[in-house]
């Protein structure tokens, strides 16, 4: 949206959000201003046994039966298909462009000509999962195309939302690879890629889209089920601040700040408050490293870079060749 | 370039040898050749792919296109490059280790009954150091873009410290077995001759790298001469210390 539509739409949000906040406060009280924080800090240990009996999943800190979870995610995602960009840059305090910057060079996507020889594969084939919007698979395929001369490495996003993946298409539009077979979007679920061969993908991305899976277990297994020996799984995702006071100041950003901003912006406070709560709740980086190597995947080093003082981190995985 | 990196070298070892005298213990206990049972240096997976990658390295320099080629030769792919964190620095990394643990099988010293005259600690981390630099000859006309990417802000501090190891190692092979204040200069002048040895020696075109030899004998006998080795830094940071001292004492301190 351009800055001209956007100012329109805080202008009209903050006399809409006023009379809205009136109208949610019972189902909202715990989540006035000030006592997000302490609320979230009482919320962290919810009673899990429960949970997995009974067939629950969690929805931020709310508890949902794992049949809606999909579903209500479908529609956080819908509800801020447009706005998602806002809300990444609420979220990573502006710098997320540079994250997927950085984590695309560090990939080093692409087969080089000069250096390979001539009867190999040709390209990469990488799967970009949650790619939603296209972010990460339009900067593979530039990395691909300027940096190693490779016009043959192909991208396929899967996205569980339509409406993610139709802002996607239109935003293609405005890159070389619209109308080539290098790019294509599929409509699919990350814990049941049927579609996709075993042993047929080089390198599997995910980026700020893994926290929001039902079963993150099950998604690293299909990962590791269509990756070719040697291949690699590749996750961008909001982490753990690992500096005491850095963490207070960003959970009371984020726990009190964006919601409430995403209210003025977007005009859609509960989408942005169970976004700030799946950050909370995903796992710390040496647990995620660990799901990673249960999965069978080999780890390069300690198994995780981080980005910004852990706001965000990078982790790997090699499928042993 | 070659000389200001070298002081910066000595400037380091010194710096880090005087500051972490807890680490660096650390790392003597952990590090060293004698520790038979310590696990292999590196992982299979990250092994095979280095090791092939080193065979490309007198052709393509130490580089990701060399990593690239050795994954390849090691059954995996260009995009299994991932594994290694630090990328080119890691192929560097791997030489680095693999030939500091080498030493050990490589030179072998006559034990003490076996000959008439028993080899000096000096002479045999002289024979140390030359069997060391050696291992560089393959890849000498590459080993100055190796220099280059171990001076980067973010590898000099593991550079440095795997330096250290290297002279550590080469003083626990000749037999030093000393605990006194002297354990930190022999290292740390050791640590300084070997380098800037090793940078002359990317630019010696003698044959047989006869000039490289000089050059370290010459180095060696620096020291020598100023008191066995050893004698040359204690001295000077008895005389540093006793200056230090003295002008806090004129600032009217009590120490
Ligand atoms: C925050 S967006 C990230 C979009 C993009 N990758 C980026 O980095 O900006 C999260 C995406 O995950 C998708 N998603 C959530 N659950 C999913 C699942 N089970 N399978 C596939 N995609 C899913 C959502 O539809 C949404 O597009």
């Amino acid at each position: 949206m351009n800055a001209h539509s956007a100012r329109a739409l805080i202008r009209g949000q903050l006399l809409a959000g006023g009379r809205r906040a009136v109208g949610s406060v019972e189902r909202e009280q715990y989540r006035c201003f000030s006592c997000t924080v302490r609320q979230a800090q009482q919320q962290q240990t919810p009673p899990k046994t429960a949970q997995n009996k009974d067939g629950t999943t969690h929805f931020g800190f709310e508890t949902v039966a794992e049949a809606l979870k999909e579903q209500k995610v479908r529609g956080v995602f819908s509800s801020v298909a447009s706005s998602y960009d806002t809300m990444n840059d609420l979220m990573s305090l502006g710098i997320h462009r540079l994250w997927k910057d950085h984590f695309v060079r560090n990939l080093n996507p692409g087969r080089n000509p000069l250096t390979s020889g001539p009867s190999e594969q040709k390209g990469w084939n990488i799967l970009d999962i949650a790619g939603g919007t296209g972010d990460i698979a339009f900067r593979m395929l530039d990395h691909a195309s300027t940096i190693n001369h490779d016009a043959h490495t192909k991208v396929t996003v899967a996205d569980i939302n339509p409406e993610m993946l139709a802002e996607g298409r239109k935003r293609a539009l405005e890159t070389p690879y619209a109308r080539s077979s290098r790019l294509n979007f599929i409509e699919a679920n990350a814990e049941k890629l049927d579609m996709i061969p075993d042993s047929s993908i080089d390198l599997y991305t995910v980026a700020f889209g893994i926290r929001n899976f039902t079963h993150k277990e099950a998604a690293i297994r299909e990962a590791y089920r269509v990756l070719k020996p040697g291949g690699v799984f590749a996750v961008l995702e909001f982490s753990k601040v690992n500096n005491g006071l850095f963490d207070a100041v960003y959970k009371r950003w984020s726990f009190s700040a964006i919601p409430l901003i995403g209210q003025l912006v977007a005009g859609d406070r509960d989408s942005y408050q169970y976004l700030v709560e799946s950050i909370e709740r995903f796992p710390s980086q040496t647990e995620f490293r660990d799901m990673i190597k249960d999965a069978g995947f080999l780890v390069p080093g300690q198994g995780w870079e981080d980005l910004t003082g852990g706001i965000a981190a990078i982790h790997k995985g090699v499928k042993p060749a | 370039m070659a000389s200001r990196r070298t002081s910066s070298v000595l400037l380091g070892t010194f710096r880090a040898a005087s500051r972490r005298p807890a680490t660096t213990w650390r790392q003597r206990c952990c590090y060293h050749s004698y520790e038979y049972n310590s696990p292999p240096p590196f992982p299979p997976a990250e092994s095979a792919i280095l090791s092939a990658a080193l065979s490309h390295v007198p052709s393509y320099g130490f580089t990701a296109d060399a990593l690239r080629l050795g994954a390849r030769d090691a059954g995996y792919m260009d995009v299994s490059t991932n594994l290694l964190p630090r990328g080119v620095f890691d192929l560097i990394n791997y030489h680095l280790v693999s030939q500091r643990l080498a030493l050990k099988n490589s030179v072998q010293f006559p034990s003490a009954g076996e000959q008439g005259k028993k080899l000096g600690t000096g002479s045999k981390v002289r024979t140390l150091t030359l069997a060391r630099l050696r291992a560089n000859e393959p890849i000498i006309h590459r080993w100055q873009e190796a220099l280059a990417i171990m001076a980067q802000p973010s590898y000099a501090p593991a550079s440095l410290a795997e330096l250290a190891r290297l002279a550590d190692e080469m003083w626990y092979l000749a037999g030093d077995e000393s605990v006194d204040s002297s354990w930190y200069t022999k290292r740390a002048s050791l640590s300084a001759i070997y380098s800037a040895t090793e940078v002359f020696m990317t630019q010696d075109t003698s044959k047989d790298f006869i000039e490289t030899e000089k050059f370290l004998d010459s180095r060696l006998g620096d020291v020598m001469k100023i008191g066995g080795f050893i004698g040359a830094l204690t001295e000077w940071t008895d005389y540093t210390r006793h200056s230090a001292v003295n002008v806090l004492r004129s600032k009217g301190m009590r120490v």
